[in-house]
């Protein structure tokens, strides 16, 4: 048994190594050094576990940053993944050390976050027209965020005018319509592309050609780096499929590494979170991030209390006027039909409440990222009804009207918050002026 | 004025958006660019590229080889020989295709043919076969020396020939000056290179085009020389033209061969343009787009690509598999800090996240219950209502707490029921007084814990500016 497994060994590793991005693949000598605790192998593993967490954040690929920027970056994603292996986090900085940590890792994290498939859905080689339904911020502020940080420095002395701004604000809303008129304008080309190409893809699924695969039909001879990436994904994906039948003796390789180190004792006494958490690397992202959700969770409760407020005050309300209702008609009541009648809404309510707890709770992955554009047409028999469909596989597809629906509704909370906000700003300049005695003021 | 930190970050934060919007924007009209290109007539934009590659690769071409003149000339005499057969047909055999040849054919077919022929000779440039074709079909004024091969003599037809007998052995020369030239051309038209060229796709849809106005783009001299041969087989004095081109066709074939698909939507294109005697077929997508396919190379690849998502997406870890993963993840897991918090960071992330919409789900529901109630049982339907949305709050808000507490250094136990069940929505209507009483508590603590975070909250953002 243990030979045979020593022979599927290799080949389980080899898979592995085959199935990762083409920019982060390792060499199957290097994580076999690993499970050794190589000294020499830890540089190599912490920049594959860089490179690899940042294609999985949705990051850019961008220049390798020094060891120790990218210690600490590995160091708070698994914090955030929830890794708690005190040896990880009290590694160096410089990278001399940790090989066989590192491996621990990231076996942990192929299991934790589906590294392998993530990677696999992120590096998708895109032929169609893609467009993202997701509303998430995240990303954005992200992004923002790293931006307002850096800009302080430039007019850190002088004021601001007001106007300025104004200004400033004036052109974003300019360019917003200008983006706007753009966008429909794509939209009634990529129609037409889609309609006049409809019937003509190999897949009947998808039913049509996109811009991308209707230029490689007019042109082959310019996408014929296209070709490559998606041979060397279909390989990447037989690849994984091989690993999936080996994967086993993978998991009872790694198992054998936690056996070495038991022997070893090198399992500390476990020390609490906190402590732990001391030992994570201060950067100002965890702070920021740490900060931010904080400041979520304090807004999001500040309107769930207001609405449950709200609630409560309705419902007693209503109750005192219900059982006013009923002393009169006791009678009435009593009678079987009524009971009926009582059951059925109580389902009645049951299930329409039902459909909202499903909202609330988290349902299945829902889109994000960029997915396909496919056009439905009203004719077809595809649940998806008339307009635009966005599927990313054929399995998960979501509709124009479903995504619609979402907008509408973030569009309906977020004016909530903007009215919430300027009543707030109205009380304070309220306020203020209250506290200034003779003083008019004039809206510009 | 405002003071310097806040305007700063504000000027910073709308200029960041600002350049947002201008990248999106430069994006969005280059994709727009892409779309009308392809929304617009193909052989157009073909004919702009050729002429930019004409005009700008013309110092990187070589002699042809020896073998390659040798070919050139055998196939020539083949021609030539075929062609004056093909004369000596009546224009019975070719009315069927006549009519929509138009003026164009009998025009641009011997202008080009002799260009084409001209630049045999000219073999100190090396231009690809459709920059050559394509030069020679549109600028049929290009100098070039007199060749001495045979192909000039035989393809000159007088204007005044009638159409019938024009169009034929104008479609017959234009094919074979053509096949010729690509033959002869210098880095491409040897039959090894034109099988590795997707080029000769192009190619073959600019010589038809040129032939004949009204080609769809997918026209190769493979399938136009066999429909040429089919139609003319019956006449007696075919037989030769049929050989010429057949053998014409299987050279072309072979080079067409690895770019296959071309050559199948080919010939569906060229029946069609058979059989459509009256409409011009413009060159657009809006004609010719559901009958577009892959290229060949790009189909296989497609198809194997697509079977292999397919298959990663159906396969599942064996159970011994997965039992020896979960074994492993179990005694890492145990090497962990001990009291590990029930929640890792990303997953309160995800919980903040899936609950942020709760607030404005609820106050719309809340919002369609104000509407007036007739009936007793719809009002006591709408009591349910409000009271199961009482709940639901109550249990986000309980959830929440969880949630900030976990974030902390403290470890809570995390026992809340599974909030996909409603707790006791529709309850009796005697049950009614007494649920009101646990919502309320949660409502307190949870206002309390909103005081200490806003204290903690004024500590946070000072590391973050220092």
């Amino acid at each position: 048994m243990r030979r045979a497994r020593g022979r599927a060994l290799p080949g389980a590793v080899a898979a592995l190594c085959r199935a990762l991005p083409p920019r982060a693949r390792p060499a199957p000598d290097t994580l076999r050094r690993a499970r050794f605790d190589r000294p020499q192998a830890s540089s190599h593993c912490w920049r594959l576990l860089c490179s690899l967490l940042k294609q999985v954040h949705g990051g850019k690929w961008t220049e390798p940053d020094a060891i120790d920027i990218q210690i600490r970056f590995i160091k708070s994603v698994l914090w955030y993944h929830g890794y708690g292996r005190p040896e990880l986090y009290r590694l160096p900085s410089d990278g001399s050390a940790g090989s066989r940590e590192l491996l621990l890792a990231f076996s942990w994290l192929l299991h934790r976050i589906s590294l392998l498939e993530q990677l696999l859905a992120r590096n998708r080689v895109r032929t169609g027209d893609e467009t993202s339904v997701c509303t998430c911020e995240d990303d954005l502020t992200n992004s923002q965020k790293g931006r307002t940080e850096i800009a302080p420095e430039y007019s850190l002395e002088d004021k601001v005018d007001v106007r300025y701004l104004q200004w400033l604000h004036g052109r974003l809303r300019f360019q917003w319509r200008s983006l706007h008129a753009l966008h429909q304008e794509q939209s009634k080309l990529l129609h037409k592309i889609h309609l006049f190409t409809s019937g003509s893809h190999m897949d009947k699924i998808l039913g049509h050609f996109s811009v991308t695969e209707t230029e490689l039909i007019r042109q082959p001879e310019n996408y014929k780096q296209l070709l490559q990436f998606l041979e060397s994904e279909t390989m990447q994906l037989e690849a994984f499929l091989e690993w999936k039948q080996l994967e086993q003796v993978y998991w009872h390789w790694m198992e054998t590494v936690l056996d070495d180190m038991a022997e070893e004792g090198s399992m500390c006494k476990s020390q609490d979170a906190h402590t732990m958490k001391s030992m994570l690397p201060k950067g100002d992202s965890c702070c920021h991030w740490a900060g931010s959700l904080v400041g979520k969770i304090d807004r999001l409760s500040r309107d769930l209390m207001t609405v449950h407020d709200q609630l409560q005050e309705l419902v007693t309300h209503r109750k005192s006027a219900w059982y006013e209702k009923v002393k009169t008609r006791e009678e009435e009541l009593q009678k079987e039909e009524f009971c009926a009648a009582a059951r059925k809404t109580q389902e009645a309510v049951e299930l329409k409440l039902l459909d909202l707890t499903y909202h609330c709770a988290p349902k299945k992955p829902k889109m994000h990222g960029s997915c396909r554009l496919v056009f439905r047409s009203k004719h077809s028999a595809s649940k998806t009804g008339f307009g635009r469909s966005v599927s990313k596989e054929p399995i998960s597809t979501v509709s124009a009207t479903e995504v619609i629906r979402e907008l509408q509704m973030r569009k309906a909370s977020l004016e909530r918050e903007l009215k919430q906000l300027q009543e707030e700003c109205r009380q304070r300049m309220d306020e203020i002026a209250e506290g200034l005695d003779g003083v008019i003021c004039i809206s510009p | 004025m405002l003071p310097a930190g806040c305007g700063g970050r504000l000027a910073a934060a709308l200029a960041a958006a600002l350049g947002d919007g201008a990248e999106r924007r430069r994006e969005l009209e280059r994709q727009a660019a892409r779309g009308r290109a392809l929304l617009g007539r193909w052989d157009a934009e073909d004919e702009e590229r050729q002429k930019s590659d004409s005009s700008s690769s013309n110092g990187q071409e070589s002699r042809p080889s020896p073998k390659e003149l040798e070919e050139l000339e055998l196939l020539s005499r083949a021609l030539a020989k075929a062609l004056k057969v093909r004369k000596s047909i009546q224009k019975t055999s070719v009315e069927a295709q006549g009519v929509r040849e138009g003026e164009k054919a009998a025009n641009e077919g011997p202008a080009p043919k002799n260009a084409q022929v001209q630049q045999v000779p000219v073999s100190s440039e090396g231009v690809p076969v459709t920059t050559k074709v394509k030069a020679v079909s549109r600028k049929p004024t290009s100098s070039k020396k007199p060749s001495s091969y045979l192909l000039t003599a035989p393809y000159r037809t007088d204007p005044d020939v009638k159409k019938a007998h024009r169009k034929a052995p104008a479609r017959c020369m234009s094919q074979a000056p053509r096949t010729a030239g690509k033959s002869s051309s210098k880095a491409v038209a040897s039959k090894q290179a034109r099988r590795h060229r997707l080029t000769i796709s192009a190619s073959n849809q600019e010589v038809c085009a040129a032939a004949e106005s009204q080609k769809t783009d997918g026209l190769s001299k493979c399938g136009l020389l066999e429909q040429q041969s089919v139609s003319l087989g019956d006449s007696a004095g075919g037989k030769n033209l049929v050989a010429a081109g057949r053998q014409l066709f299987d050279t072309g074939k072979e080079g067409c061969g690895s770019l296959g698909g071309s050559s199948k939507k080919e010939d569906h294109t060229t029946e069609d343009a058979l059989g459509r005697n009256s409409s011009p077929q413009a060159d657009t997508l809006q004609e010719k787009g559901s009958r577009l396919k892959f290229p060949l190379p790009y189909r296989k690849a497609y198809s194997r690509n697509s079977r292999a998502w397919e298959n990663c997406r159906l396969c599942q870890s064996s159970a011994d598999a997965a039992a020896a993963r979960n074994r492993f993840i179990e005694r890492i897991q145990t090497t962990f800090c001990s009291p590990m918090p029930a929640f890792s960071p990303a997953e309160i992330e995800e919980e903040v996240k899936v609950l942020q919409n709760v607030p404005s789900l609820l106050s719309q529901c809340v919002e369609a219950e104000h509407a007036d109630h007739p009936t007793l049982q719809r009002e006591y339907e709408s009591l349910l209502t409000l009271e199961g949305l009482q709940t639901i709050a109550s249990q986000c808000l309980h959830k929440l707490q969880l949630l900030r507490e976990d974030d902390g250094a403290e470890h809570t136990l995390s026992k809340f029921a599974d909030d996909t069940k409603l707790g006791g929505a529709a309850d009796a209507p005697e049950g009614l007084c007494c649920r009101s009483e646990g919502p309320r508590q949660a409502g307190e603590m949870g206002r309390q814990e909103s005081h200490e975070v806003q204290q903690r909250e004024v500590q946070s953002p000072t590391p973050g500016e220092e």
